[in-house]
C-alpha cells in the first residue's frame, strides 16, 4: 500500500514537472515557445488578460472578460497578426496577482496585459509592469495609484475623483445645499470615492459645512439604522453612499423606512439588477454614475458594441455590465496603439497610447492624462423607475 | 556499529553536497543563468511561507497551542517596513486623502531595521496579548487569537495617518536578491531549530504532550507558552515584512483571517512537528498552485477541445489533491519526524516499518 502510494505521488510529480516545462504546448501554438527569437517573429501576438476569475472578485472579474473576449472576436488581428489572449486568473489575491502577471511576462511573452478587476491587485502587479517595460490596461481599476508614477500602467475608466464630482454637480443642479456620506470602512473604492465627493461638494457649494454627517460602517454590517437616524437627525438634501451592491439596497430600505426622503445616491457599483431586486419599491428614484449606458451609445463604436454583445450574451445578463463595455475599451485601445507603433516593442506602444487622441472608444471620447488615465468627460447618470434603470443625463464636467 | 558509524559519515557528506548545491543554484538563479524572474518569485514567496509556517508550527505543532493569529503578526511586519522604508519624496503622494503623522513623514529606515522593528513590534503585542489569552485552551485560544488577528486588521484600516487605511501603501523598495529572502528564511528556520532542540524546545513539546506533567516536573508554563507565542508572532513578523518588500505594496485585506488558514494547511500537510515537513509543504502548496495552472489554460487534443479545462480546475484539482493527501497521510507528510538521509535511504529500500504509529512516539 504504502510502496504503491509513494510510487504514485512521485509519479504525479514528475507529471507536473512534465508539464510546468510546457505550457505552450497546452495552447496549441508550440512553436511560438520553441522560438528563441522576440515574440515579433512569431505569427501570433500575445496580450496578457489578468482577472480575478475565482476569489472574492471572481464575478467582475468574469464579466469583464467577457467583454475583453468579445472585443477579440471583432478585433481578432493587427498590423496582419493574429491576436491571442493569455487569460490568467490572480484569484483576487495580491501574491497569485504578482506571480501571474510574472508568468504573462516571462513565461508567455505577453506583449501588453489588460487588467485587472480591483485595484490592490492592480497595484501590487504595477511594480512588475514598470520594471519590465511592458504596457498595461486597467479596465475598471478606479484607485488613482494604480497609474500615479508608473509611466506603463494606463486605464480606459474614469477615476474616483472625477466620479466624485460628477455627482456632487448633480446633486447640486438637482438644488441640494446640504449632504450626507455613508462609506464602508476598509474598501479602497468607498472611502477614496466618499473623499472625493465630499471635496467637490464643500468646493462647489462654496461651504464648509455643507457636508452635515459622515459615517463610516464595516463590512457585512447590515443594520444601519443607527447611522440613518443620526443623518435623519441632521435633515440633508441628498444623502451619498457609495457601497457594493450588496450593502447598497439595505441602506435604501432602512433609510425609507426611517421616513428619510432625501435623494439617495450612489456610485457605478449600483448599477446592478440586485439592488432593485432587494429594495423592491424603496429603490425608485435613487441616483448613481456609470461609466456607459446602452441605451444612449455615445458613439458609434458604442452602437456597433451594444448590438453585437446583446446577442453574444443571448439573455445570460439582462443588461450589459459596465465593466464588460470597458474590458472592450481597454482591448481597442490596446490594439490601436500596437497598430500606431508599427512594433510591439513595450515602450513604443506605451509612446503610442500616450499619443492617443479623441479616441472613439464604447465608453466615449478617450484621451490620456500625464498619468495615464483615461481623461473622460462624460459620465452617465441613471436613475430607477418602475423597477427599471433608467437614463437622466450625461453630465460634462470640466 | 560500523553501520551506523558509516550512515554518519555518509549523511555528512550528503548535506555538504545539499548545501553546496543549494547554494549554487540560487546563486545561478540570482545572475539569471537559469529560471527567469517568474521562477525566482514563487521560490521567493515559498521562502517567506516557509518562514511563517515554520513560526506558526512552532507554537501550534511544537507547543500545542492551537493558535490562529499569524495573519494578524504577519500585519504589524508588514506595516513596519511599508511605513518606514518607503523614500520621504513619495509619501505625500501615497497618503493624499489623510495627510501622513507628520512624525513619521520624517523617518526613513534602512530595511533590515524596519524588518526587525516589525518582528520586535509583533513579538511585543503577542506578550501583550499572550499574557491574558494564553490561559485558554485549545478551541477557545483559537478563537480569542483569531479575534485579535482581525482586531489588528480592523485597526490598520482606521489609524490612516498612520497606515493609509484601505487605500494601503504602494511603492515599498524590493530587494534585488533571492538570497535576502532565503538568507532571512535559513537563519530564521536555523534559530527555530536550535530552539526547538535546546531545552527550552523540550519544554514546549513536554507541554504539548501533557501539561500537568510538564508542570509536575518542574517547567514553568505560563512562562513557555508566552515564550513560544511571542517568538512564533517575532518570525511571523518578519515573514510579513518580507512579504511587503517582495509585493511592493500593503492593504489591511491583504491579512484578512483567511490567510492564517494558508499556513495552518501547510502546517498540517508537512505534518504538525516537523520543520523539514513545514517546508517541503511550503513549497509544495506555493508552487503546486502556479503548476496546476496548466488545468486553466484552454486543451486541445487532437483537435478536440476539452470543456473541462478552464479558468478555476486548477482550484478544484488542488483540493482533490489535498484530501487525498490528508486520508492516506494522517499525520502529513511527515508527521512529527524529520526528513534525514536515514530516513530516504529506508524509504527508498522498502526498510521502513510496516506500523507507522508506532513510531516518533508522539502520536496516540
Amino acid at each position: 500500500m504504502k510502496r504503491v502510494l509513494s510510487l504514485l505521488l512521485s509519479l504525479l510529480m514528475v507529471l507536473t514537472l512534465f508539464t510546468a516545462c510546457s505550457p505552450a504546448a497546452s495552447n496549441g501554438e508550440p512553436e511560438a515557445e520553441e522560438e528563441p527569437g522576440p515574440a515579433e517573429d512569431a505569427d501570433v501576438i500575445k496580450i496578457g488578460v489578468f482577472e480575478p476569475l475565482t476569489g472574492m472578485n471572481g464575478g467582475g472579474g468574469l464579466q469583464e472578460l467577457g467583454g475583453i473576449e468579445y472585443a477579440n472576436k471583432v478585433y481578432p488581428e493587427v498590423l496582419g497578426k493574429k491576436i491571442q489572449l493569455v487569460v490568467v486568473d490572480n484569484k483576487s489575491d495580491k501574491g497569485e496577482a504578482t506571480t501571474a502577471v510574472t508568468r504573462l511576462i516571462e513565461k508567455d511573452k505577453v506583449v501588453a496585459i489588460i487588467g485587472s478587476y480591483g485595484s490592490a491587485v492592480s497595484i501590487a502587479a504595477g511594480d512588475i509592469i514598470k520594471n519590465a517595460q511592458i504596457p498595461a490596461m486597467g479596465a475598471s481599476c478606479t484607485n488613482p495609484m494604480v497609474t500615479q508614477g508608473n509611466e506603463f500602467y494606463f486605464r480606459a475608466c474614469f477615476l474616483d475623483p472625477f466620479q466624485g464630482k460628477v455627482m456632487a454637480t448633480y446633486a447640486i443642479e438637482q438644488g441640494a445645499k446640504t449632504a450626507a456620506v455613508i462609506m464602508q470602512n476598509g474598501d479602497d473604492y468607498s472611502v477614496g470615492l466618499a473623499n472625493f465627493f465630499i471635496d467637490a461638494f464643500k468646493n462647489l457649494t462654496g461651504d464648509e459645512n455643507s457636508i452635515v454627517d459622515v459615517s463610516e460602517f464595516q463590512l457585512n454590517e447590515s443594520d444601519f439604522n443607527a447611522i440613518l437616524t443620526n443623518i435623519k437627525a441632521k435633515n440633508p438634501d441628498v444623502i451619498f453612499a457609495p457601497s457594493a451592491a450588496t450593502t447598497a439596497p439595505l441602506i435604501i430600505k432602512q433609510a425609507r423606512d426611517l421616513g428619510i426622503d432625501a435623494l439617495i445616491m450612489g456610485g457605478d457599483t449600483w448599477e446592478n439588477p440586485a439592488i432593485i431586486d432587494v429594495a423592491g419599491e424603496d429603490a425608485e428614484g435613487i441616483v448613481l454614475s456609470t461609466f456607459f449606458d446602452e441605451n444612449d451609445p455615445a458613439t458609434e463604436e458604442a452602437q456597433k458594441f451594444v448590438e453585437g454583445y446583446k446577442k453574444e450574451l443571448a439573455g445570460k445578463e439582462p443588461i450589459i455590465p459596465a465593466v464588460a463595455a470597458l474590458g472592450y475599451d481597454a482591448y481597442i485601445l490596446l490594439r490601436d496603439a500596437i497598430e500606431r507603433a508599427g512594433s510591439t516593442d513595450g515602450v513604443a506602444i506605451r509612446d503610442a497610447l500616450r499619443e492617443t487622441k479623441d479616441f472613439e472608444g464604447v465608453t466615449g471620447i478617450i484621451n490620456f492624462t500625464e498619468e495615464g488615465d483615461a481623461d473622460k468627460n462624460l459620465a452617465v447618470i441613471k436613475t430607477v423607475k418602475d423597477g427599471q434603470f433608467v437614463f437622466v443625463d450625461s453630465v460634462e464636467v470640466k | 556499529m560500523m553501520n551506523k558509524i558509516n550512515n554518519k559519515k555518509t549523511s555528512l557528506y550528503l548535506n555538504i553536497l545539499l548545501i553546496v548545491i543549494f547554494a549554487a543554484v540560487i546563486t545561478l538563479l540570482d545572475t539569471n543563468v537559469i529560471g527567469d524572474a517568474y521562477v525566482r518569485r514563487i521560490l521567493n514567496l515559498s521562502a517567506i511561507y516557509a518562514i511563517v509556517s515554520v513560526s506558526m508550527n512552532l507554537v501550534n505543532g511544537f507547543t500545542g497551542l492551537f493558535s490562529l493569529g499569524q495573519a494578524g503578526f504577519m500585519a504589524i511586519g508588514a506595516y513596519s517596513v511599508a511605513i518606514f522604508t518607503v523614500p520621504l519624496a513619495e509619501r505625500a503622494k501615497i497618503f493624499y486623502i489623510t495627510p501622513q503623522n507628520p512624525v513619521l513623514a520624517q523617518i526613513e529606515l534602512p530595511f533590515v531595521a524596519a524588518l526587525l522593528l516589525g518582528g520586535f513590534l509583533a513579538a511585543l503585542v503577542a506578550i501583550m496579548i499572550g499574557v491574558p489569552v494564553l490561559r485558554l485552551k485549545s478551541d477557545y485560544l483559537a478563537i480569542a487569537t483569531l479575534g485579535f488577528s482581525e482586531i489588528i486588521r480592523i485597526v490598520f484600516t482606521n489609524i490612516k495617518s498612520i497606515t493609509n487605511g484601505a487605500l494601503g501603501i504602494k511603492n515599498i523598495p524590493t530587494m534585488p536578491t533571492m538570497w535576502v529572502f532565503f538568507g532571512i528564511a535559513i537563519i530564521s528556520i536555523g534559530f527555530m531549530r536550535l530552539l526547538i532542540t535546546s531545552s527550552y524546545g523540550r519544554a514546549f513539546k513536554a507541554i504539548r504532550e501533557d501539561e500537568v506533567a510538564a508542570e509536575a516536573m518542574g517547567i514553568n508554563l505560563f512562562k513557555h507558552k508566552v515564550m513560544s507565542f511571542s517568538i512564533g508572532a517575532f518570525f511571523a513578523g518578519i515573514g510579513g515584512g518580507l512579504l511587503a518588500t517582495l509585493f511592493a505594496t500593503v492593504d489591511p485585506n491583504q491579512f484578512y483571517f483567511p490567510v492564517t488558514y494558508n499556513f495552518l494547511l501547510i502546517i498540517v500537510l508537512g505534518g504538525m512537528g516537523s520543520i523539514s515537513g513545514t517546508i517541503i509543504a511550503s513549497f509544495v502548496v506555493t508552487a503546486g498552485l502556479e503548476i496546476l495552472r496548466f488545468f486553466d489554460e484552454p486543451l486541445t487534443l487532437f483537435g478536440i477541445s476539452i470543456p473541462l479545462f478552464r479558468p478555476g480546475l486548477r482550484m478544484v484539482i488542488f483540493s482533490i489533491l489535498l484530501m487525498l493527501l490528508v486520508l492516506f497521510f494522517r499525520n502529513g507528510l511527515l508527521g512529527q519526524k524529520e526528513l534525514s538521509w536515514k530516513l530516504i535511504i529506508d524509504l527508498l529500500s522498502g526498510k521502513l516499518p510496516r506500523k507507522k504509529t508506532g513510531e516518533g512516539g508522539g502520536v496516540q
